[in-house]
Formats: structure tokens, sequence, C-alpha cells
């Protein structure tokens, strides 16, 4: 092994004849120069392409920087256009994955479909309104439980005890069907009573 | 709303960040669409707010890169893209500024390559993150990022 210095630039021997790359400077300055090492700090040629390589970081910055101040403002029907996507995504809810026969095929339910099957076995109860309905738990995992709260609002006159009995046990055995959700509980309350219109129709 | 107020604020930073990533202020546009919308979804999650333009850019990141990666390789549509990041030849005789010349270099890079430069540079990613978001390993990141560099080093070498 020779001492002898290298010509400057002599890419074989590293940039300053250090035997250090472009890229090996480029991840000592990621590393925040840390450890030091003496034979870069101290070599002109390598202080000098660090401090390029510096300055070009900062000006990509800057020119993204720059380039942001010369967009148009947002565009108020741009935003109203997104906070529409925002509030069909939100009724959507999120995505309750279901087992698929075929590895390639990721399939999922809607947190919204399950709460429209959890509404309409509420519904279906005779003198029966179903009002909020939540889902508690960590949907995404398979196999956790979730739990399942119902608020309803009953016929007067109706058995109230009985109906909201009847709804739990609807709700628990539609989504047994129809889901892979493992069911911790439903949780019926009763919020409410309603009477009928004369015609027969419920208020 | 705050949310409201947030993209308002932020809106602008982001679109540019994908428009230089992406090439194309058509595809940086859905991409800060849908970047947004996974945001509003997360934001309970997000701790720290004064980091909320950091969480931001890297969701849009995210987005920008799965769009970057559904593309169909057409030279045509990549030649219409690059026009939203490219100056025109008249302007580009008389970069004024070190930003201008910068912006000059970083349009001509090879796409990939500016790809790579921008979510290094501007986005702080490592090499193992960019190569997760454009499914690349981190050796070919590298190997982009090292003649990406090369290239912007001694482009700038004038402006020093």
């Amino acid at each position: 092994m020779t001492m002898e210095t290298p010509p400057p630039g002599d890419s074989t021997d590293g940039i300053g004849g250090t035997g250090y790359t472009l890229e090996d400077l480029s991840d000592y300055l990621d590393r925040g120069r840390l450890p030091s090492i003496p034979a870069i700090d101290d070599n002109a040629e390598c202080s000098s392409v660090l401090s390029s390589l510096q300055r070009v970081g900062a000006l990509s910055r800057d020119l993204v920087a720059k380039e942001a101040e010369l967009q148009p403002p947002v565009d108020e029907t741009w935003l109203s256009a997104l906070f529409t996507s925002i509030s069909q995504e939100a009724k959507a809810g999120r995505d309750i994955p279901l087992t698929s026969p075929d590895p390639r095929t990721r399939l999922s339910i809607t947190e919204g479909a399950v709460r429209e099957l959890v509404r309409a076995a509420g519904d279906s109860v005779d003198g029966v309104l179903v009002g909020r309905c939540q889902l508690d738990g960590d949907l995404a995992t398979v196999g956790d439980s979730i739990r399942v709260t119902v608020s309803i609002s009953v016929l007067l006159g109706s058995p109230v005890h009985e109906a909201a009995e009847t709804v739990r046990q609807r709700v628990y055995s539609e989504l047994l069907t129809h889901t892979e959700l493992t069911i911790e509980a439903v949780d019926v309350t009763v919020a409410d009573v309603h009477v009928t219109l004369p015609g027969g129709e419920a208020l | 709303m705050a949310f409201a107020a947030l993209v308002r604020r932020h809106g602008p930073y982001l679109r540019a960040f994908a428009t230089r990533l992406t090439g194309s202020a058509a595809d940086a546009d859905d991409a800060v669409q849908d970047a947004l919308i996974t945001a509003w979804d997360a934001l309970s999650s997000l701790e720290d707010f004064s980091k909320v333009r950091a969480w931001l850019t890297s969701i849009v990141s995210r987005k920008a890169t799965d769009r970057i990666r559904g593309r169909k390789p057409s030279s045509e549509l990549d030649e219409q893209r690059m026009d939203d990041i490219r100056r025109g030849p008249e302007q580009r005789a008389i970069a004024s500024s070190q930003l201008d010349a910068l912006a000059d270099v970083l349009a001509a890079l090879p796409e990939g390559q500016r790809q790579c430069w921008v979510l290094k540079e501007v986005g702080g990613y490592s090499y193992e993150e960019i190569g997760d978001e454009l499914d690349l390993s981190p050796a070919v990141v590298r190997g982009r990022l090292a003649r990406a560099r090369a290239t912007v080093i001694s482009e700038m070498e004038v402006w020093k």
C-alpha cells in the first residue's frame, strides 16, 4: 500500500484521494457527520463536496417552498368537492376484512354496510325504529371481538323489554350470518317511544 | 372547520411537493386529494400538531407514489407530464437564479432519479423508505441517487 496522494478527482481513489466516494460523503452527511471522520473533515476537496451536497439539498427544499408560494390559493370549489368525498368515505366507514378463498383476492365489507345490516335487522322488529348504531372495536383485525351499540325507539304501549331483546337477537343472528365478526355484545338502548298516526304509519 | 383551515394552509405546499415528485400538476392534484381524504380519517392519530405538515407530506408521498407505480409506460404521456415542471426554452436560457437553474436540472433528470431525489432531499426519507414507496430495492434507490447527485452537483457548480 502506498501513501502517495493521488491526483485530485481521481475516481479510483475517491474524492481528494481519501478513498471516499460521493455516496460515502452523502451518507456521512445524512448521519450528521457523526461520528466524525477526520480524513474527510480535514480534506479540502471533501469539504467542498460536502458543502455542495448540503447546498443542493437545501436549495431543493427552497425550490418546493418557493413553488408553494407561487401556487394559487386552495380553490373553494375544489375544497367543497373534497369535503363531499370525505363525507362519502366517512359514511362507508372502515373496511372490515373477510376471509377469501383465493389468496390473490382481498375481500372486505364496509362498516357502513354492516351498520345498514344492523339497522334493517332492528327495523324488522314490530314497533321498533332504529336510531343510532355504533360498532366499537378493531374492525380491521379478523377475530377481534367487537361491541355493537344500537339505540331504538319503541312504539308506545308495546312491551319495551321484549322489543329490546328481540332486536338484540335479530341483530346478533344477522351479523353472524353475514359477517365474520366476533360479537362480544349487542347493547340495545331504548332511547325513545313513539306513537302511530291514525293511518297506521309510525311517527 | 379546523380541517378546512389546515387544507387552506398546507394545500399549496402539498401540491408543489407532489408536482415536483410526479412531474404532473394533474397527478399532483389527485394525489393531494387522496391524501387529504386519508388524513381526515387519521387526524385523531396525529399526536404532535406541530408536525402536521410533515405528516401530511408523508401521506401525499404515499399517494403520489401509488400513482407513479400505477402508471402505464407511455412516452407521449411522459412528455406531456413533464411540461408542468419544465420551463420553456426561452426561460431556460435565462435562468436568473439558482432556484431556476435547479428547477431546470431536476426537470431534466430521468424520471426515476428525480423521484428518488425529491423523496430524499425534500421529503427526508431513507433509502429503505424510498424503496418501499417506489417498489424498488434499496440498492436501486442508492444507484439512482448516486447518479442524480453527480449530475445535480456538477450542473450546479457554476452557481456556487
